[in-house]
């Protein structure tokens, strides 16, 4: 049948009925990322002020990620980059026995996702993720400096919240229609609401891999690499706090 | 599933190569358009009810290098294209691997085998009738078993590894190949590889759509079949509906090295119970070193069942499976 972003099907009574997402978006969306990103580099690459003062990572170091916070960074990105490899691999002809490999990732990233809700809702600053108005002006305007996470950190990560609860619960219901270790498939879910979930999962994977691009990207950008550091080691020094945040909104302890 | 006429049959491309180079040439050039065509006798039902409609065919029975049987040093070689009957009746193969003729010999119909091929019995496609209707199921891309539904008519179908999808293989001689530790002979224009019997078909967990290995553009041409397990002793059985004409409800194919009644190396493989032939390494374990009879069938039948999980209409499987794993072990 024909194809644009939804594929549709004719169910068993012979009813038409949505398939899923049209996997030919997995290619658009590579090309896509890969052309904007490729771009980005260029452009940065032209306007970079070449004596532009790098902030020192050497002097005081201040905490900016608990161990807690990193581990779970690590075991969320590992599971979403499994997820990925093992949902894209049937779509582009790699045989591979990658069903169970996916739910268990999935499973991963469902309780780590779980985890940082409560996390952030009760033992970390919830107020320092969320987007205001002034946070809009920033990309703007050089004077104006965020506080812990600036206004692309935090769009990336209500982005990746949308994206990743979309995945998560879509992924669950299909999980159900399975044979898995604590239950026997029921394949009871009438077609048309299968066909609904199939299609915003793949939707919202076909988002995922933008974004888990996206991110990759910017995390190895040379500018940005100390938060990428920090993300490992959990630091980074008063300098690059001070060049990039602004302190009397954004003040954290010393790091050990 | 779209409303199609069957008056006129659609136009096809028929590429009737006569030499291995061309044939490789066209199944790599044509890739998923081109249909790998043997004896025909998988390939027209498909054609006939206009659920599969390629766009050529590479009609493969006028290779000569892909017929015939012939001994080799370590064991026989049967080409791909060799008929079914001239399996079932070649004396090399009825003296020293009779499992495989008598499997052979118990393929669809007479005039089926005499048109059927090794190869197109072994790479046929699977007989879920749901999937054979045209209907977009999880084997045909879709999102959703129709025989694994709570309404689902699942008679003939899996109880072992139905990943998502029911679907058992059919076939009568991949059972006996397995047990006979053959290999396939896959060749493309990239050369050939070789792959166990065993390896050769693959479940819906691998790849939903497909039931062995072959890849675009490859074909199997050969199966070789090693002196291991020549004049062993062997037990093939098939249970299906009809006597001919009838894929099997359950087959078991067993070889056994026994000597002073006592089993030293045994290879038994159920087919039509998974989308692959089913080898009871369970059952080989416990019978290896054990005195061939009746009370170790009895013993070990219920161990080929293990795992099992039978669907809403095919529960009658297990002991089926149980009985004639009992048979072949008593001998």
């Amino acid at each position: 049948m024909g194809e644009g972003i939804v594929r549709y099907k004719y169910d068993v009574w012979g009813e038409e009925v949505i398939l899923g997402v049209s996997w030919d978006l997995l290619w658009v969306v590579a090309v896509a990322v890969l052309i904007l990103l490729a771009a980005h580099a260029i452009i940065m690459a032209v306007l970079a002020n070449k004596k532009m003062d790098k902030p020192s990572s050497d002097g005081r170091r201040v905490l900016r990620h608990e161990t807690i916070d990193r581990l779970f960074h690590w075991i969320m990105a590992g599971s979403i980059l499994l997820l990925i490899l093992t949902g894209v691999a049937p779509i582009i002809g790699l045989r591979i026995a990658w069903l169970n490999l996916h739910w268990i990732a999935g499973l991963v990233l469902t309780f780590v996702v779980i985890f940082h809700i409560v996390r952030s809702l009760f033992w970390q600053d919830f107020k320092s993720m969320i987007l205001g108005p002034r946070d809009f002006g920033e990309p703007f305007d050089s004077a104006k400096k965020p506080g812990k996470y600036s206004f692309e950190q935090k769009g990336m990560h209500w982005a990746a919240t949308v994206v990743v609860l979309a995945v998560v619960v879509t992924g669950l219901l299909m999980f159900l229609q399975i044979d898995t270790p604590f239950w026997d498939r029921t394949n009871s879910m009438p077609e048309s609401q299968l066909g609904l979930v199939f299609l915003l999962h793949g939707l919202s994977t076909l988002a995922l891999v933008a974004l888990a691009a996206t991110h990759i990207y910017f995390a190895l950008r040379p500018e940005k690499l100390f938060y990428t550091r920090s993300m490992i080691s959990g630091w980074i020094s008063e300098d690059e706090m001070t060049a990039n945040h602004d302190t009397s909104r954004w003040s954290p302890e010393e790091a050990d | 599933m779209v409303a199609t006429s069957h008056d006129v049959m659609p136009d096809i491309e028929l590429y009737q190569p006569t030499d291995e180079a061309t044939a490789l040439a066209l199944a790599n050039t044509l890739g998923s358009d081109g249909w790998l065509l043997g004896g025909g006798q998988d390939t027209y039902g498909w054609l006939k009810d206009r659920n599969k409609t390629p766009a050529a065919m590479i009609e493969l029975t006028q290779v000569d290098a892909w017929k015939g049987i012939k001994e080799t040093a370590d064991g026989v070689e049967i080409g791909a294209v060799t008929t079914i009957t001239e399996i079932a009746t070649n004396p090399l193969i009825q003296s020293r691997y009779a499992l495989l003729s008598t499997a052979a010999g118990r393929v669809a119909s007479p005039q089926i085998r005499n048109v059927g091929t090794l190869g197109g019995n072994l790479v046929q496609d699977t007989r879920c009738w749901y999937y054979r209707r045209g209907l977009d199921c999880y084997r045909a891309g879709g999102n959703i078993c129709y025989a694994d539904s709570p309404e689902g008519l699942n008679r003939e179908h899996a109880l072992f590894g139905s990943s998502r999808c029911v679907a058992v293989s059919p076939s009568d001689t991949a059972p006996a190949l397995v047990a006979l530790d053959a290999t396939m002979v896959v060749s493309s224009v990239g050369g050939q590889r070789l792959i166990a019997a065993q390896d050769f078909f693959v479940g819906p967990a691998r790849d939903i759509t497909h039931m062995t290995v072959l890849n675009e553009g490859e074909i199997l041409t050969a199966v070789r079949i090693p002196n291991t397990w020549a004049n062993a002793e062997f037990y093939f059985e098939k249970v299906a509906d009809r006597n001919v004409w009838d894929f099997a409800l359950v087959n078991v194919a067993a070889a056994f090295k026994v000597s002073g009644g006592t089993i030293e190396d045994a290879r038994i493989v159920c087919g039509a119970v998974e989308c692959v032939p089913r080898r009871l390494d369970a059952v080989e374990d416990a019978i290896r070193g054990q005195q061939r009879s009746e009370q170790l069938a009895e013993e070990v039948a219920s161990i080929a069942s293990v795992g099992a999980r039978p669907l809403n209409y095919n529960h009658f499987k297990v002991p089926l499976m149980e009985n004639l794993v009992k048979r072949a072990i008593r001998g």
